[in-house]
């Protein structure tokens, strides 16, 4: 749960600096939608490397696995299974 | 890498309207809940259909087999992907048998058949080095074969066969690597769903619009009401394009080159070339106008396809989206041309970034900006025209194409450099926030054009003589 929180923090803080502060859900899309863009994808990829230590260069990257809360929940919940 | 091209909804969330007192000139009918019922019947969807034809009846010569398929996918969109195969593969007939003398298109069942082991291979084998990299593998071996090909003798028949396979195969190259890139998702399509991506019958260029099999699925509509949403969104994308086609043709090149008599950029790129005199103002114009006549180009073009693809009920981000806004050069090139950008971010930037200079976060951004935005760049606009290493050989052809690649250099110095600065949004004055960024974009962007050509290759001394025209340091 606390994982979640941690991940929305960083989303609204990446939407914030585009000055959108609408509310969005877990199975929102961000990146299909148009909301974040591509450049966000790297920040958002290098924050999950940096904090939940995920290895993109292992699992190959794609945005669609980072186009939600629920998808990036279960990315990192599926690295932590893993180890 | 950069930021995505806007879609259509990010116009409900953007606080800025175009017009201060609100009004659109083509209202946001896709939100009014009538019309978007209305969309979703059968007399609705007729009627969507006729004044959409109508529309293509302007934009678009092929209108009539467009029009149908649409027709067709509307009326059974649980077949819509399979149509989708179907369009694209009359779309490969009809296109290779009319522009070749059919010889090329025997190529094209080749070509699939190769695409489809490499698709088949890639998903098998997920461990093995082809699989780890299958479109790195996959453009390595096509740069090859072109190499192999240029040294031919010129008289054999295997030269010919060699060439015409290249010819077809380059065509589909960039569509076959999203299939790869595909290859690894765990709901991937089959390979027959693929090739309907494959120069899908709404049209595209060497670049894949939109995207691949993956996107596809992703912005596919689920039911009606998406569909209806999806459906009013393109009619209004096509209607943008109309008005800017018109605009172009009646009054940008009647005004510009016919009124105000100013010459067309390759008309003066030709005098230069020939040494013949002309001020510099004139030179300023000419390329400003031709800057400017390529926006509009681009984004008819590009409305044009995303417009069918939303028809078709794929709501599609759009190819142009506000270039003139850009506040970073990162930003215009995103805004510009989307579709390619995502291209080189997919097969350049991503593999990169995750892969290399792991451990240094500012050196990691600028090579991976410099492996899609110049190597990605030049690769690709390289090998879209084979005619010419097919003419001048190889290496010849390479050293003929510096003017490109000095341009890519700089572009993606820009990129890279307008990444590394990226700031938030500030409040700022309009001349400071707004005005000053966004002239300094469009004239990098601009002078940059002069080293740009794709279509027809100067070479650098020519460029730099055009440019030197332009601060009158040449005579």
């Amino acid at each position: 749960m606390e994982r979640k929180v941690l991940i929305r923090e960083f989303i609204e803080g990446l939407l914030a600096r585009k000055g959108d502060t609408q509310p969005f859900s877990d199975e929102a899309s961000l990146f299909v939608s148009g909301r974040l863009q591509s450049v966000d994808a790297i920040e958002l990829a290098v924050w999950l490397e940096e904090v939940f230590a995920v290895d993109f260069a292992s699992t190959g990257f794609d945005q669609e696995m980072i186009d939600k809360v629920d998808a990036i929940s279960a990315l990192v919940e599926g690295r932590s299974t893993r180890e | 890498m950069t930021a995505a091209a806007d879609p259509a909804c990010k116009a409900r969330i953007s606080p800025r309207k175009p017009f201060p007192w609100g009004f659109r000139l083509i209202p946001p009918i896709e939100t009014f809940p009538p019309v978007l019922w209305f969309a979703q019947t059968i007399i609705g969807k007729l009627l969507l259909l006729a004044i959409f034809g109508k529309l293509l009846w302007y934009a678009h010569s092929e209108w009539r087999q467009l029009i149908i398929l649409l027709a067709i996918i509307t009326a059974l969109p649980q077949y819509r992907r399979i149509l989708l195969t179907f369009g694209a593969l009359l779309w490969a007939g009809d296109t290779w048998w009319q522009s070749t003398g059919h010889r090329l298109l025997l190529q094209v069942p080749i070509v699939l058949i190769v695409a489809a082991l490499l698709f088949s291979a890639a998903t098998r084998f997920r461990q093995s080095w082809f699989g780890r990299r299958p479109v790195a593998s996959l453009l390595a071996g096509f740069a090859l074969a072109v190499l192999l090909a240029s040294y031919l003798p010129t008289d054999r028949h295997l030269r010919t066969l060699s060439w015409d396979f290249l010819t077809v195969a380059g065509t589909y190259l960039w569509f076959i690597a999203y299939s790869l890139l595909d290859s690894g998702s765990k709901n991937r399509d089959p390979f027959a769903l693929q090739v309907g991506t494959y120069h899908p019958f709404w049209g595209s260029s060497s670049t894949p619009f939109v995207k691949g099999a993956a996107y596809l699925r992703r912005i596919e509509a689920h039911n009606p009401e998406q569909l209806a949403i999806a459906q009013l969104k393109g009619l209004k994308l096509l209607t943008w394009a109309v008005i800017l086609g018109f605009f172009l043709e009646k009054a940008f090149m009647p005004v510009v080159h016919g009124y105000l008599k100013i010459p067309l950029y390759s008309h003066l790129f030709e005098l230069s070339i020939q040494r013949a005199p002309f001020p510099w103002y004139i030179a300023w114009a000419s390329l400003i106008a031709n800057f400017l006549r390529s926006l509009l180009q681009i984004s008819i073009f590009g409305h044009g396809i995303v417009a069918c693809c939303r028809m078709a009920g794929f709501l599609a981000l759009r190819n142009t989206y506000r270039p003139l806004e850009s506040r970073s050069i990162a930003e215009f090139w995103n805004r510009y041309y989307y579709y390619f950008k995502e291209l080189l971010v997919d097969c350049f930037f991503y593999p990169t970034f995750f892969r290399y200079c792991k451990s240094r976060r500012r050196l990691r951004l600028f090579v991976a900006t410099f492996a899609a935005a110049c190597f990605g760049n030049v690769f690709y606009h390289f090998f879209r025209n084979l005619n010419y290493i097919k003419e001048l050989g190889f290496w010849k052809a390479l050293a003929g194409f510096d003017a490109y690649i000095f341009y890519s250099v700089v572009l993606a110095a820009g990129i890279a450099i307008s990444q590394l600065r990226q700031r938030p949004v500030k409040t700022t004055s309009w001349i400071r926030g707004r005005f000053v960024p966004t002239f300094c974009v469009i004239s990098f962007f601009c002078i940059l054009s002069v080293f740009g050509a794709t279509d027809k290759r100067y070479p650098i001394q020519e460029c730099f003589r055009f440019l030197a025209h332009l601060f009158n340091l040449a005579s």
